[in-house]
């Protein structure tokens, strides 16, 4: 104490064991501090802008979460409750009858084996192919790279309504290069090396799949662009220490590329498995009614459930929506479980122009 | 002249060694992309053919399973432009509602991702809201939500107990004269106010469409280098100056990225009216021909746009040098 008043401004360093020192100083009181550190014009714009952050965020995550909020409530709703003024959000007669009907009459548990199988096979494909490509777009220099890029980026711009006459076309009446045609029909006529002119692939996965396999199907082009981005952040001397290692190039990509792409890969999965699930387009494309059950069928007003009566526009919208609703509750639980690697995944990307 | 012959004698064997080496890398290259270029020659290709060849033709369903296609010229573009009612009106109110739907887009989900970049309490939370609309408002629930009179009423405030029957002229979120009064005494002009009240409206529809957007941009502004950042508060820069002189030139390929997508996204989204409107023509009788002319066009005007977007926006792209 007697040496930090003499002098004030260099603290007291004292040896107290062999590696330890202490180092005695005047501190500014508790109270001087406190005020310099919460009556400050700084202090007092964090917290109007961290509180006016906030209530923006929430605000806009009601906006977000409302719609979800009044489907769940309404598809708890019994039809009295439509024509109830009273009734807003929390039902006064609650029913399970909707989602009854939806599961007994509109098959919902058919439509949601098929639907799971095909996502989950186009999903796995989709995502393998487009680090397929996007390693190869990402690591190789050959002639011609940057025109497939190009066309890559074409699919992207395509709308796909664009093409729907001859996607259906090209497999409903599927052949390769007239080569099926050539066999059954045209010259071999008479030896009929194949029995069919073309093959109908519609009502079958395999438009689907064959799209996912070579990298077509709904916004590959995003998902190649977006693991080309990745792979151009992982360093050359990775793969280039294999190869001294004596490692080919495949081998290379399934034992070092592969693993280190993994978490990127959860988010293509995320995306592709999730936007085959809702998939309207491709679905009414390939498939017609006397098809598979798909999830679109599901959405439908079931026959069991009596809509003739006042609240009836209201009570369709609300029988609808609970189709979509059950449509939705897998995906919910499969993107609370996997929400956190999406914007790892993108962060990794690090997409750069 | 000597010293270059003993050049070329060891040179021919180094460059055939690397070319080599080369010439493997290629073939990896073509090995991986593979599966793409066969789908484009065998699926991709002869479809795009197919849908611009049909565009000029009439397609006869026979009866032994099969079709036959009729010559007829321009015949399908002249039907669109001139004949079909609402083709032309559709297309154009389409294009400005596009134009318009865009920079507000892109605008919120820089703003948002600026938000939840920073440190705050149940950021992880947020973030988790904020991507919901990315996986679950696509494709078949976002044709479930077209005209929901359901939600359109559970969100109208304004018809309750209370008030009995509906007071308020609409359930806009913000009326045109709270806009009007918050800009009266600015000096802006009375489009930017329509502007903003009209994205306000929208904020729903915007919000759904800018999930992708958010994560790009929060991608990109996490790549910034906090050093950067760092001094410039030391510098004694104010968070605004270091929002436009920072922020702003080192997400910018991210804005030219995320504006060729959104373009891009809501030109070919099945919930814009053209689209849709196309989608219904497809669904008459002998209406698939003629919407695949509708489409080309549509195509051909999407592809000028983002010519133009991209040439305009790509002077201003500040590219930050990286090793």
């Amino acid at each position: 104490m007697n040496n930090a008043q003499t002098a004030p401004q260099s603290p007291k360093v004292t040896k107290e064991t062999k590696n330890k020192i202490r180092v005695e100083f005047d501190r500014t009181d508790r109270w001087t501090r406190f005020k310099i550190k919460y009556f400050s014009v700084y202090f007092l714009q964090t917290v109007v802008w961290s509180i006016f952050r906030f209530l923006l965020l929430l605000g806009i995550s009601y906006v977000i979460l409302q719609p979800f909020f009044a489907k769940i409530a309404s598809s708890f709703m019994s039809p009295e409750d439509f024509v109830d003024v009273t009734v807003k959000l929390i039902p006064r007669y609650p029913t399970l009858d909707t989602y009854k009907a939806i599961i007994t009459d509109n098959k919902y548990i058919e439509a949601l084996v098929n639907t799971l199988t095909l996502s989950l096979a186009c999903a796995v494909i989709q995502t393998f192919i487009c680090c397929l490509i996007g390693y190869g777009f990402a690591k190789f220099k050959f002639k011609g790279n940057k025109i497939l890029f190009g066309l890559v980026v074409f699919t992207m711009i395509v709308p796909h309504e664009t093409l729907q006459l001859s996607l259906f076309m090209k497999f409903r009446y599927f052949d390769i290069f007239g080569i099926f045609n050539l066999l059954g029909g045209g010259v071999f006529e008479r030896f009929r090396v194949i029995g069919f002119t073309s093959i109908n692939f519609n009502n079958t996965y395999w438009p689907l799949i064959i799209l996912s396999l070579t990298g077509l199907a709904f916004k590959n082009g995003l998902y190649v662009f977006m693991m080309r981005q990745f792979f151009r952040g992982v360093p050359d001397e990775l793969e280039e220490s294999a190869y001294i290692d004596g490692s080919g190039i495949i081998k290379t990509f399934i034992t070092i590329i592969l693993p280190l792409s993994i978490p990127m890969m959860i988010t293509i999965f995320l995306f592709t498995f999730s936007w085959q699930w809702t998939d309207n387009f491709y679905t009414t494309v390939f498939f017609t009614t006397s098809g598979p059950k798909l999830m679109p069928d599901v959405v439908a007003i079931p026959k069991s459930l009596d809509t003739q009566y006042a609240g009836q526009n209201m009570y369709e919208a609300a029988i609808r929506n609970t189709c979509g609703l059950m449509i939705l509750a897998p995906l919910i639980v499969v993107y609370l479980f996997a929400q956190r690697y999406l914007i790892q995944g993108i962060e990794r990307s690090g997409i750069i122009g | 002249m000597n010293s270059v012959s003993t050049v070329k004698g060891t040179a021919p064997k180094k460059i055939r060694k690397s070319a080599s080496l080369d010439k493997r890398k290629a073939r990896g290259g073509w090995i991986f992309v593979l599966p793409f270029i066969i789908g484009l020659l065998l699926v991709y290709l002869p479809v795009v053919y197919d849908s611009i060849k049909y565009s000029f033709h009439e397609i006869k369903i026979l009866q032994g399973g099969g079709y036959r296609l009729e010559w007829v010229g321009l015949d399908n573009y002249q039907e669109a432009i001139f004949v079909d009612p609402s083709f032309v009106r559709t297309l154009t109110a389409g294009v400005q509602q596009l134009l318009f739907d865009i920079p507000a887009i892109v605008i919120f989900a820089l703003f948002i991702a600026v938000l939840l970049n920073q440190k705050m309490v149940g950021r992880a939370a947020f973030r988790a809201i904020f991507f919901v609309p990315v996986i679950l408002s696509t494709g078949l629930i976002s044709d479930i939500d077209i005209g929901n009179t359901l939600l359109s009423y559970m969100g109208d405030t304004s018809r309750g107990i209370d008030t009995g029957e509906v007071a308020d002229t609409t359930s806009q979120i913000v009326s045109m004269a709270d806009i009007g009064w918050l800009f009266r005494n600015m000096a802006v002009g009375t489009e930017l106010v329509t502007y903003v009240t009209g994205a306000v409206n929208n904020i729903f529809d915007i919000i759904n469409r800018s999930g992708v957007q958010m994560l790009i941009f929060l991608a990109g502004l996490q790549s910034i280098s906090p050093a950067i950042y760092e001094s410039c508060a030391i510098d004694g820069s104010t968070a605004w100056e270091t929002f436009w002189k920072i922020t702003i030139p080192m997400v910018s390929p991210m804005i030219f990225v995320n504006m060729v997508y959104t373009i891009i996204d809501s030109f070919t989204a099945s919930s814009n009216n053209v689209m849709a409107y196309i989608a219904g023509v497809y669904n008459q009788p002998g209406g698939n021909v003629l919407s695949s002319a509708m489409s080309w066009m549509y195509f051909l005007i999407v592809v000028l746009i983002i010519a133009v977007a991209s040439a305009v926006l790509s002077a201003y792209v500040f590219y930050q040098r990286r090793d």
